[in-house]
């Protein structure tokens, strides 16, 4: 009864089909229209298009500045990628395997960037990075990109290790490894979907982050998404929906990875 | 059985464990010898995982040693003692096969390659696995898993084999069989083994010796015949197996007051103060049952106690009759027979009940917890 | 063995040191500086504070903030209930493929979402010119740079933070309870609000206050969807830094921001009672 299927009454159930139908579609619209829009030949975004086309496509990979965009983020996406797991996995350790006290509040603390919103972490590291003379450089933007990414990161490898069974590292241990040379032999590789679903979740972090970059940006050191916020408040032209779609493809790309891994460690 | 001549192989001295207000073992002495067969029997969370699991070094001790030839551990990491363990969830390495599992303590001690691949063909033919050997563990049934974990901590040839539980996942006929071959392998490799495990079928079937715990302490320790025999107190009684007390009054040496008739004791340690309270125990299949005519032709032998009881309700359960008795002060017994021997005997029917003075224990202290059968 | 237990506390502080020192220097410091700057810039007191609450155009963007996070959280929830119930119902095929298109459109990269809706919603945008092929307006609604558009655009944003933790507690709830119900004489509709909606509470309760915390600090969207006349705190926080280098202010619109989302983020945990670090395999 509203929990089964069958119990239903068929005027709730066709009624519930509808709506959740509609509600799916809001969802998934605005993903497909982009797409679809990237390939579209009107200059004005009109829908559907009159012809299709790949001219936007040429336009986005001939212009410098959307290539140079693109591969910033890459490079800050995968270097706070790489430093977001590497902070994460230690805490993560610590904060499952620790008996002290206050291990929850640490934990919250850890996660507390993932809670702040986002436009204060900005503008405080802003307002840091000014004071240093660092703003618009590389490293401006990975340490403001990893204070956003290392939550999720962690999460995710404190998931994976709840879920491994320390006896299995203990086997380790009383087979002869040092408690060391166990975790590197047998928990690191049993875990490994954790930490690489973990490592992929900071990296689409990285590469999705808009409001600090945006901070951090100077005109010669952009990210994809810098570039696309700069030029969306100028026009709304087509070569934005050619971005927004190879950013698109690229988080549908690494979720998928991260849903396989993560199931790979269950 | 055991002797007791040789220094034992491990020591337990003292052996404390507190977890702040918590006292998991409490002081416990214990003295094992090479090649036996010992068991940790307990119910949970009386200790005995605590135990092992301060020998294994996953815990350190509150306070007290723990000596192996003599030599402390405490201060040797699990890594260095060279004690083999099995776990209770198998605990194989996910991401290795068969092989690899088993070659881990061998590539960890970095023995050569023709060496280590030889000794872990021996050890996959001992636990009749060879055809397994490139399976991912993920691959295997219950019972190949744990003999793979069996084979992982056997191949280094530990001088002790410490095993927590390690058939409690898997079900009754593939943990008999499983316990044969232990039984067997331990008889070929004359490995000492520490086996923890909470049921008593299981530790009578293995062990040589079984050690009772209760609220960390070891309270019973000998073999399981003695133990089931002559428990040396009401809890042991109690928890192996089953066991009727009667509430008697000692009134001589050798004699106690039961209801309105003096009942002989067998042979006490020593002598008990006249008047005091003690409990009788008797084992239900050290009793038998007589309608009263049938009692009357047979005269009772010298060594025999008899009281009267009411039949309250026979069972038959196949191999075995068993029947509620309710003497006249309204204390229940429990008597059991071979069903083949059973005498026939009506619910409501008089009976007398029947024992030999050599079947039953004396305890002077006990609490009611020890006599309630809790397991 | 003291020295041990020592060793060991010693051990667990070196593994958080990493992550302790990069959060405590880079997030922290900066975090509590900006805090402080609030009641120090230009000149030591609440000045800022004052400032904020007496000027009417700043009222109207606290409003604003507190208004749209309020309708959100309120469409959200709403439309959010039947896909959580529907994923509920067919924990396979149907139901998997819903909470995918939740899931790809919550790590879809917001920009792309953004614009998106940006174009959709714009004067000459596709829902104008099919509503007004339909018949039902004749003039192009403005749909965009303005709360409508903001409201839309966030509302989109926030559906799957509200699905997930319901689909949760919904597929905690025991069938057999409703059924229960039920057979106890109940109609389906009393079942609905009596049994069904208390028991989905903690579920919409955790959702919906996700949901209002990340829309009182969501920039991006309203930033491009909304217009100039009607900004939220955000996108004001972000004007008084880089238009007017106003520190004063921006930081004591940040410390508002951020102590109301702390509170509400405290009544959150204190909703959900599991410990997020304990282990659940233990030996």
């Amino acid at each position: 009864m509203l929990l089964t299927q069958q119990s239903l009454g068929w005027r709730i159930k066709s009624a519930l089909y509808l709506i959740t139908g509609s509600i799916a579609a809001f969802l998934a619209m605005p993903i497909f229209f982009i797409v679809a829009l990237s390939f579209g030949s009107s200059q004005w975004l009109v829908f559907p298009p009159p012809h299709w086309t790949t001219k936007w496509y040429e336009r986005f990979f001939d212009n410098p500045q959307w290539i140079d965009a693109a591969l910033t983020s890459l490079q800050v996406a995968t270097v706070t990628s790489i430093v977001a797991t590497l902070i994460a996995l230690p805490a993560s350790f610590a904060l499952v395997r620790g008996k002290f006290r206050g291990r929850d509040y640490l934990y919250s603390l850890f996660t507390l960037p993932m809670i702040v919103p986002v436009v204060i972490i900005a503008v405080a590291t802003y307002s840091m990075f000014l004071s240093l003379g660092l703003t618009g450089t590389l490293v401006a933007f990975i340490i403001s990109h990893v204070i956003v990414a290392v939550p999720f990161a962690m999460i995710s490898i404190i998931n994976s290790l709840k879920l491994f069974d320390k006896s299995i590292e203990n086997a380790a241990v009383i087979c002869g490894a040092s408690r060391l040379q166990a975790i590197f032999k047998v928990t690191f590789p049993s875990i490994k979907p954790g930490i690489f679903a973990g490592a992929l979740f900071a990296f689409l972090v990285s590469w999705d982050e808009v409001v600090i970059s945006v901070m951090m940006a100077s005109p010669e050191l952009q990210t994809l998404p810098v570039k696309m916020w700069s030029t969306l408040r100028q026009d709304l032209t087509p070569v934005i929906a050619v971005a927004s779609t190879l950013l698109i493809f690229l988080s549908l790309f690494i979720m998928l990875a991260a849903n396989i891994l993560r199931k790979r460690s269950q | 059985m055991t002797t007791q001549s040789s220094t034992p192989l491990v020591t337990l001295k003292l052996l404390n464990k507190e977890y702040g207000q918590f006292t998991a073992v409490n002081h416990i002495n214990l003295e094992i010898e090479k090649g036996e067969f010992l068991t940790f029997l307990g119910s949970s969370g009386s200790g005995k995982s605590t135990t092992l699991s301060m020998i294994a070094g996953f815990e350190t001790p509150t306070s007290g040693e723990i000596l192996l030839h003599n030599n402390s551990l405490i201060h040797v990491p699990s890594h260095k003692r060279g004690i083999g363990m099995v776990f209770q969830h198998y605990s194989l390495f996910p991401h290795m096969n068969v092989r690899d599992n088993i070659g881990f303590p061998l590539d960890i001690r970095k023995v050569p390659k023709p060496e280590r691949d030889k000794k872990v063909d021996e050890i996959l033919k001992l636990v009749q696995l060879s055809d397994f050997a490139d399976r991912r563990p993920n691959m295997l049934s219950g019972g190949q898993k744990q003999r793979v974990a069996i084979a992982r901590a056997l191949v280094y040839e530990p001088e002790i084999l410490l095993m927590d539980e390690p058939l409690g996942a898997l079900d009754k006929k593939l943990r008999e069989d499983l316990q044969d071959e232990l039984r067997q392998i331990h008889r070929r490799l004359g490995i000492t083994i520490i086996y923890v495990t909470h049921d008593q079928d299981e530790a009578m079937r293995l062990s040589e010796r079984i050690a009772i715990f209760k609220d960390g302490e070891i309270v019973g320790l000998g073999s399981g015949t003695e133990l089931y025999n002559t428990p040396p107190n009401a809890f042991v009684a109690s928890f192996l197996g089953n066991s009727n007390f009667l509430k008697v009054r000692i009134k001589s040496e050798s004699q106690a007051q039961f209801e309105q008739q003096l009942l002989t004791l067998g042979t006490q340690s020593h002598r008990i103060p006249d008047q005091t309270d003690v409990l009788l125990m008797i084992r239900p299949e050290n009793i038998y049952v007589l309608p009263k005519e049938q009692a009357a032709q047979e005269p009772l032998a010298a060594d025999m106690n008899e009281i009267l009881a009411t039949v309250e309700e026979t069972v038959f359960l196949g191999e075995s009759y068993t029947c509620t008795l309710v003497t006249q002060s309204g204390q229940r017994l429990m008597g059991k027979a071979v069903a083949r021997e059973h005498t026939d005997v009506t619910a409501g029917s008089e009976v007398c009940v029947r024992w030999s003075t050599q079947h039953s224990c004396v305890y002077e202290q006990w609490s009611e917890q020890d006599i309630m059968k809790a397991s | 063995m003291s020295a041990r237990i020592y060793s060991q506390k010693w051990k667990d502080t070196s593994l958080l040191l990493p992550i302790l020192l990069f959060l405590g220097i880079f997030f922290l410091i900066p975090l509590i500086s900006l805090l402080v700057q609030s009641v120090t810039e230009p000149t030591l007191g609440l000045v800022n504070f004052t400032e904020l609450l007496a000027t009417s155009t700043y009222v109207q963007v606290l409003a604003n903030t507190f208004l749209v996070a309020t309708l959100v959280t309120l469409f959200a929830v709403l439309l959010g209930f039947p896909l959580a119930w529907c994923i509920t119902l067919f924990p396979s095929g149907w139901g998997r493929f819903l909470l995918n298109v939740v899931l790809l459109s919550m790590w879809t990269s917001l920009l792309a979402r953004t614009y998106s809706w940006l174009v959709l919603l714009q004067s000459s945008g596709v829902l104008n010119k099919m509503l007004m092929a339909i018949g039902i307006i004749d003039q192009p609604l403005e749909l965009v740079h303005n709360l409508t558009g903001v409201i839309i655009g966030m509302t989109y944003i926030m559906i799957p933070f509200v699905v997930l933790p319901l689909q949760a507690s919904m597929s905690a709830i025991d069938p057999m309870v409703l059924q229960a119900a039920s057979v106890c004489g109940a109609s389906a509709r009393t079942v609905f609000f009596r049994v069904f909606l208390p028991l989905c509470k903690p579920g919409i309760f955790s959702g919906a206050l996700m949901v209002f915390v990340m829309s009182l600090g969501y920039y991006v969207t309203p930033a491009l969807l909304g217009g100039v006349s009607n900004m939220m705190l955000p996108e004001f926080i972000v004007q008084q830094v880089q238009n007017f280098l106003n520190w004063g202010i921006a930081s004591a619109a940040a410390s508002i921001l951020i102590a109301v989302t702390l509170v509400m983020f405290y009544i959150y945990l204190k909703v959900q009672t599991e410990s997020p670090t304990s282990s659940h395999t233990g030996g």
